[in-house]
């Protein structure tokens, strides 16, 4: 076989760069596996009674909802919860990162809300969103609390941990060349706690992703968690599940292509953070 | 002519980190640098040495004694005591070029100004070529360069280094030691630079404070009429006038170390 002149062999397919680059980031493997789950879901709505009811298969919800997309209505509802997601992002991190920056550098400061963020940290989002619903309605100020109200906490945490890891020899360093306060947070405190915020903001985007799907939910603010929870009224199961892979698939590219790429250029780049 | 660094009388306390127990520092120390004079300070460790530096850095606060640089009294860190750490005290964060122009911007210097400064400075530390190079990428010795060269670029009247070749290699902290004092010749600055290092000490140091285990006292001081141009390792092992000094310097440290008994 070996001896086979090349031209009598049939042409051998060589894998392109892309390919092999795919393969090499264990793409393959979770490419199976996700082949994997849709037949096993495929199977087990192929065996139900009623599947259209408890569990449509994968290509009923595929081509069912396909419509939907189309017509612009669906890309309309996730744009409105990305809007809050973005913006809800903004708010948490605005607040987040100086309330942490004030907590890592005064120690009494932390000490007296230690307990109280303690406290608030064990209540959720949801637990907390029937008293703002009280306070200011079914209003996108309401959806907005709940979020910042999420995002804070990881946030606030993560940058207080920051800013306690940076070396004190850093800070005694540009005390002798003279810099004041603002510079030393600004130079010194804030970029060397940026691995830390990198994660508290992951992190606390990620609640927030959640918080603003129940937000919506609750509220019935219009967006991917209404429409989860108007298409089960209306007995609309693919809809359910559509609903839920977009939540899902979204996170997944915002954090591959947003949020991740923020770490890797600035952290990777100044040798904080080995892989 | 006045000393550009004076420390009169200086004692000190502090509690233990871990213990709370009294530490007795320092006792009653008095030194002077006149300009232009490497002084190496030289002791057993604990003897208070760090303790020394940090003071004069200004970093540490202290009642008794008086410390003086150019006839002002020394409170708080200041661009006027330039320090060299032990440790790595260069940000990861930024350039080598930024982290040596570094305070030059605090200090508010004009961009062109400092580009000016920082690239005659990277020339005196031999780190041309790496300007735009992270600290995570250059190797013990380099580091302590570029700190070295941010520290010459805010131009202060006293350099204080504290152990800055400890953490190097043999071969490497010998080359250093070379630079160091071809920069010295260089910039005629006004240095007090910290060793445990007795060799160290005896090749750099025009005067060499010698200290008492803790509390530490000032021990001795041994001048050393070397000129700067005969400086090089090569030339001064075989010495005798280097190898009296040095021996001098080490038997007065030993005594200390030895007196340690079994402590």
């Amino acid at each position: 076989m070996a001896t086979t002149s090349p031209s009598l062999a049939p042409s051998r397919v060589v894998p392109s760069r892309r390919w092999r680059r795919f393969t090499k980031e264990g793409g393959a493997e979770i490419l199976l596996l996700i082949v994997g789950l849709l037949l096993v879901w495929s199977i087990i709505s192929s065996i139900i009674p009623n599947p259209s009811r408890y569990l449509p298969a994968p290509l009923v919800v595929f081509f069912s909802s396909g419509e939907l997309i189309w017509k612009g209505l669906f890309p309309n509802y996730v744009g409105q919860t990305l809007y809050r997601l973005i913006l809800g992002s903004i708010l948490g991190l605005g607040v987040g990162i100086p309330f942490g920056v004030l907590l890592g550098l005064n120690r009494t400061v932390s000490d007296m809300f230690y307990p109280i963020m303690n406290f608030f940290q064990s209540i959720s989002g949801i637990a907390i969103l029937p008293i703002i619903v009280v306070w200011w309605g079914n209003s996108e100020k309401t959806v907005f609390t709940v979020i910042l109200y999420t995002a804070l906490f990881p946030i606030a945490f993560n940058v207080l941990s920051g800013v306690r890891s940076v070396p004190r020899i850093y800070v005694n360093a540009m005390r002798t060349l003279g810099a004041s306060n603002y510079c030393i947070v600004r130079d010194v405190i804030l970029p060397g706690a940026l691995p830390y915020i990198a994660t508290g903001a992951r992190l606390g985007i990620g609640f927030a992703w959640r918080a603003v799907i129940a937000g919506e939910m609750l509220t019935g603010r219009r967006g991917l968690g209404w429409w989860i929870f108007t298409a089960q009224d209306t007995d609309h199961t693919d809809q359910v599940i559509l609903g839920m892979l977009m939540i899902g698939c979204i996170w997944i590219l915002l954090d591959r292509y947003a949020l991740r790429p923020i770490e890797a250029d600035t952290i990777q780049r100044w040798g904080l953070v080995q892989r | 002519m006045q000393a550009k660094l004076v420390v009169q009388g200086l004692t000190h306390h502090y509690p233990d980190e871990y213990t709370g127990e009294d530490v007795h520092a320092l006792d009653n120390v008095s030194l002077e640098v006149e300009d232009g004079i490497f002084a190496a300070v030289v002791g057993p460790s604990g003897c208070g040495k760090t303790t020394l530096l940090n003071i004069l850095a200004g970093l540490l606060p202290y009642r008794e004694g008086h410390v003086k640089v150019d006839g002002v009294d020394v409170h708080g860190p200041g661009p006027d005591r330039g320090v060299v750490f032990q440790e790595h005290a260069i940000l990861p964060w930024r350039s080598v070029a930024r982290n040596i122009g570094h305070g030059l911007e605090i200090q508010g210097v004009p961009a062109d100004e400092r580009q000016r400064k920082v690239a005659e400075f990277v020339e005196l530390v031999g780190l041309g070529g790496f300007e735009d190079r992270y600290p995570h990428e250059l190797s013990g010795g380099m580091k302590q360069r570029v700190s070295l060269a941010r520290t010459l670029c805010s131009n202060p009247i006293v350099m204080l280094m504290d152990e800055p070749f400890a953490a190097v290699d043999a071969q490497t902290r010998i080359t250093l030691q070379e630079e160091l004092n071809r920069i010295a010749i260089a910039t005629r600055k006004t240095i007090l630079f910290i060793t445990h290092n007795v060799d160290e000490a005896a090749f750099l140091g025009d005067k060499c404070f010698i200290f008492t285990r803790r509390p530490g006292k000032l021990k001795a001081t041994v001048k050393i009429n070397i000129p700067r141009d005969r400086r090089i390792w090569k030339d001064l092992i075989n010495d005798s006038e280097f190898t009296n000094h040095r021996d001098e310097i080490l038997t007065l440290v030993r005594e200390e170390v030895s007196t340690l008994g079994d402590d």
